[in-house]
C-alpha cells in the first residue's frame, strides 16, 4: 500500500518539479498526469505508466525554457521513483509483506539511478547554455544510437533464448 | 513471448519505451535536459535486459502433512531453485477452500530469494473443519531485476488434498461388554469359560482340565475342587452414522458444531477408545454420498483409516441405504448410532437393526440450540418446536422398541445404558427367541 501511495505521491511531485521549474503550468496536462497517476496506483502492473512518464515529460518540453535548472534533477528523481515504485508494487500481491532485504535491495538500486541523474545533470551543468549548431550527421548518430540501444533492448527481452 | 517462460513486464516496457521516447525527444528537440528524465530508464533497461534469466527457474510446492486432525495446522512450502541465480524476488499467493485458515490470512508471502532464500515461502494452514480439501496449487511469481521479466508457475499437478480428521471430543466407557460373540479378546465375557479373570471355586466337573484344579480347597473338602474364570471375548462395536441431514451451523473446530459435526466427533470417539482397549470396530454411513462402510476390524491402523473413511463422509440430503451391514459383525455386536433423529428414517433403521437380533444403542447428537437457529424468523422457530414434538414422539417409541437413547455427553455418557444392556443381554436374547 505504501508503494501505491508513493506511485501517486512521486507523479504529483513532478508536476510540482515541473510548476516551480516553468513557474506556469498547464492544467489539463497535470490533471491528465494525475488522473493516469491514480490508475497507476490501482493498476501498477499496467503500461498506463508509460503515458505519465510521456505526459512529464511533454508538460516540461512545453513549459521549461531553463535547461540546467535545479529543478530537473528533482523532476527526474520524481519521475524515476514514479517507475521504480510501480514496478516494485507489481512484483508482489498488494496484501505480501515485504521482507527487509527486499525494500534495501529496491533502495540501493534508487540510490543508484539517483547517482545517474546526478551525473547527467552535472554533465549538462558543465554544457550550459553552449549550444551546438545544427549537425545533420551528428543528429543522425545520436538517432542512431538511440534506435540501435532501443533495438537491442527489445531484441534481448523478447527474443527466444 | 520468451520459451523459457519469463516475460516482460510493463515495468520494463516502460523503462525501453519512456527512455527511448524521451531520448528521442531530448536529440530532435534540441534538449538534453530531457536526457536527464532518460538517463534512469536507459539505465533501468540496460541493466534488466543484460540480467534477465535464460533459464526458468524450477518450482516445487508441497504440503507438510496430507492428513492433519482438525484444528491441527501445517504447511504449504514453495521450493524454488534458481541455477542462474538471476531471479530477486518470488511472490506467493496461496487460495484455500472455505473451512481452512491460513496464516498469513491472505495466503500472500514475498521475499527476496538471492537475500532470505525460499525459507519464507511458507503458507501455514489449519483445517476447522473434518473432511478432505483441496488446497492449492498456489500461483508462484518470480521477477528478475527491476520487475522487468516475470515467470509464472500454476501447475495444477501441484494441487494437494488435505483430509482433516475429525478431533475426537473425549470419552471414556468403563462399562462391561453387552454379550459375547466367541471366546476369543480381551475383554470378559458375562459367560463362565475358558479366560483369564477369576470367577470362582467350584467342584469339578468332567472336562475340566488338570491344570485349573485347586489344591488347598480340595484338600480342606475332600474333594476336587477347580477354579472358574470367565471368558475372555472379543467385542464388536458398528458405527452407523446418520448422514442424512446436517442440522445446525457449524462454526468449526473452534466454533459451534453442526448435528454431524457431533456425529463425527464422537464416532472418532468412540472409535478410539473401542479400538485402543483391542475391540473390532465396524462403520457404516447412512445417507452419505454413496453408503461408507467399513468392516470391523482392530488395531492403529484401522482407526486411521476409519478416521480417513469418518472425514470423507458428506451429507447428500437423500436417504439411500441398501439396509446391509458391514461383513463379518457378530450376533453380539454393540451397534451405536449416532443420528439428529431429525429425520424418521434413522430411528426406523435402528428398529431394524434391533429386529436382527443385534444391540442397538442411539446416540442423539442434535446440537441442543437448533431453535435459536434463526432468531430473525420466528417461524422456523416454531416449525423446528413441532419438528421436536414429533421427534419426541418417535424416540418414546424407539425406546418403547427397547433402543435406549441418550445423548452425547462425553466421556462416560454410555456407561449407565451399557451396564444396563449388559445386565439384561441374557434375558432380552430369551425373549426374542
Amino acid at each position: 500500500m505504501l508503494l501505491r501511495c508513493l506511485v501517486l505521491t512521486s507523479a504529483v511531485a513532478a508536476i510540482m518539479c515541473i510548476r516551480f521549474a516553468a513557474h506556469r503550468t498547464v492544467p489539463a496536462l497535470d490533471a491528465a498526469i494525475v488522473g493516469l497517476a491514480l490508475i497507476c496506483a490501482a493498476v501498477p502492473d499496467s503500461h498506463t505508466g508509460l503515458l505519465v512518464v510521456a505526459l512529464a515529460g511533454i508538460d516540461w518540453w512545453a513549459t521549461v525554457d531553463d535547461r540546467v535548472t535545479p529543478w530537473s534533477l528533482a523532476a527526474a528523481g520524481a519521475l524515476a521513483v514514479f517507475h521504480v515504485s510501480m514496478a516494485a508494487a507489481s512484483l508482489a500481491p498488494v496484501g505480501a509483506q515485504w521482507t527487509p532485504a527486499m525494500s534495501m535491495r529496491w533502495l540501493r538500486r534508487t540510490a543508484v539511478l539517483g547517482a545517474a541523474i546526478c551525473i547527467t545533470w552535472a554533465g549538462l551543468a558543465a554544457i550550459g547554455d553552449h549550444r551546438v549548431p545544427g549537425n545533420g550527421l551528428l543528429l543522425a548518430a545520436a538517432l542512431l544510437v538511440v534506435a540501435g540501444a532501443t533495438l537491442w533492448a527489445r531484441t534481448a527481452s523478447i527474443t527466444q533464448s | 513471448m520468451t520459451s523459457n517462460g519469463w516475460r516482460p513486464t510493463a515495468a520494463h516496457v516502460r523503462a525501453v519505451v519512456g527512455g527511448a521516447l524521451l531520448a528521442i525527444a531530448a536529440v530532435l528537440a534540441r534538449r538534453p535536459d530531457l536526457l536527464v528524465f532518460a538517463s534512469p530508464f536507459g539505465i533501468v533497461a540496460t541493466w534488466a535486459t543484460v540480467a534477465k534469466p535464460s533459464v526458468a527457474p524450477t518450482v516445487r510446492q508441497t504440503i507438510g502433512h496430507a492428513v492433519v486432525r482438525e484444528g491441527e495446522a501445517t504447511t504449504w512450502h514453495v521450493a524454488v531453485d534458481d541455477s542462474e541465480g538471476r531471479v530477486d524476488h518470488v511472490a506467493v499467493a496461496l487460495r484455500v477452500p472455505p473451512w481452512v485458515e491460513q496464516q498469513p490470512e491472505n495466503g500472500q508471502v514475498a521475499t527476496s530469494l538471492r537475500d532470505d532464500g525460499d525459507e519464507r515461502l511458507a503458507v501455514v494452514i489449519r483445517p476447522i473443519r473434518w473432511g478432505r480439501r483441496r488446497i492449492g496449487p498456489a500461483v508462484v511469481a518470480a521477477s528478475s531485476a527491476w520487475g522487468a521479466f516475470r515467470y509464472e508457475s500454476v501447475e495444477f499437478a501441484d494441487e494437494r488434498l488435505l483430509t482433516a480428521l475429525p478431533q475426537s471430543s473425549e470419552f471414556d466407557a468403563s462399562a462391561p461388554p453387552v454379550r459375547s460373540a466367541g471366546l476369543v479378546g480381551v475383554n470378559r465375557s458375562p459367560r463362565q469359560g475358558n479366560g483369564t479373570e477369576f470367577a470362582s471355586i467350584r467342584p469339578f466337573q468332567p472336562g475340566d482340565r488338570l491344570r485349573r484344579i485347586h489344591w488347598p480347597q480340595s484338600l480342606r473338602t475332600g474333594s476336587l475342587h477347580v477354579t472358574s474364570t470367565w471368558a475372555d471375548h472379543d467385542r464388536h462395536v458398528v458405527l452407523v452414522i446418520d448422514a442424512l441431514n446436517d442440522v445446525g451451523e457449524s462454526g468449526g473446530i473452534d466454533g459451534r458444531a453442526s448435528s454431524l459435526d457431533i456425529s463425527m466427533r464422537a464416532a472418532g470417539a468412540i472409535a478410539e477408545h473401542y479400538i485402543s482397549v483391542g475391540d473390532r470396530v465396524a462403520l457404516v454411513a447412512i445417507g452419505a454420498r454413496g453408503v461408507q462402510r467399513l468392516p470391523p476390524a482392530t488395531g492403529r491402523r484401522h482407526l486411521r483409516r476409519l478416521l480417513e473413511v469418518l472425514a470423507t463422509v458428506e451429507s447428500s440430503g437423500e436417504f439411500f441405504d441398501d439396509g446391509r451391514m458391514p461383513r463379518g459383525i457378530g450376533n453380539g455386536a454393540l451397534v451405536v448410532m449416532l443420528s439428529a433423529m431429525v429425520s424418521p428414517r434413522a430411528l426406523q433403521r435402528a428398529v431394524t437393526i434391533a429386529d436382527r437380533g443385534l444391540t442397538v444403542l442411539v446416540i442423539d447428537c442434535l446440537p441442543a440450540d437448533i431453535i435459536e437457529k434463526d432468531p430473525d424468523d420466528p417461524y422456523l422457530a416454531i416449525a423446528w418446536r413441532i419438528r421436536l414434538l414429533q421427534r419426541e414422539s418417535e424416540i418414546r417409541h424407539a425406546r418403547e422398541a427397547g433402543i435406549p437413547i441418550v445423548p452425547w455427553m462425553g466421556p462416560g455418557s454410555l456407561d449407565a445404558v451399557l451396564r444396563d444392556l449388559h445386565r439384561h443381554a441374557g434375558v432380552r436374547m430369551a425373549r426374542r427367541q
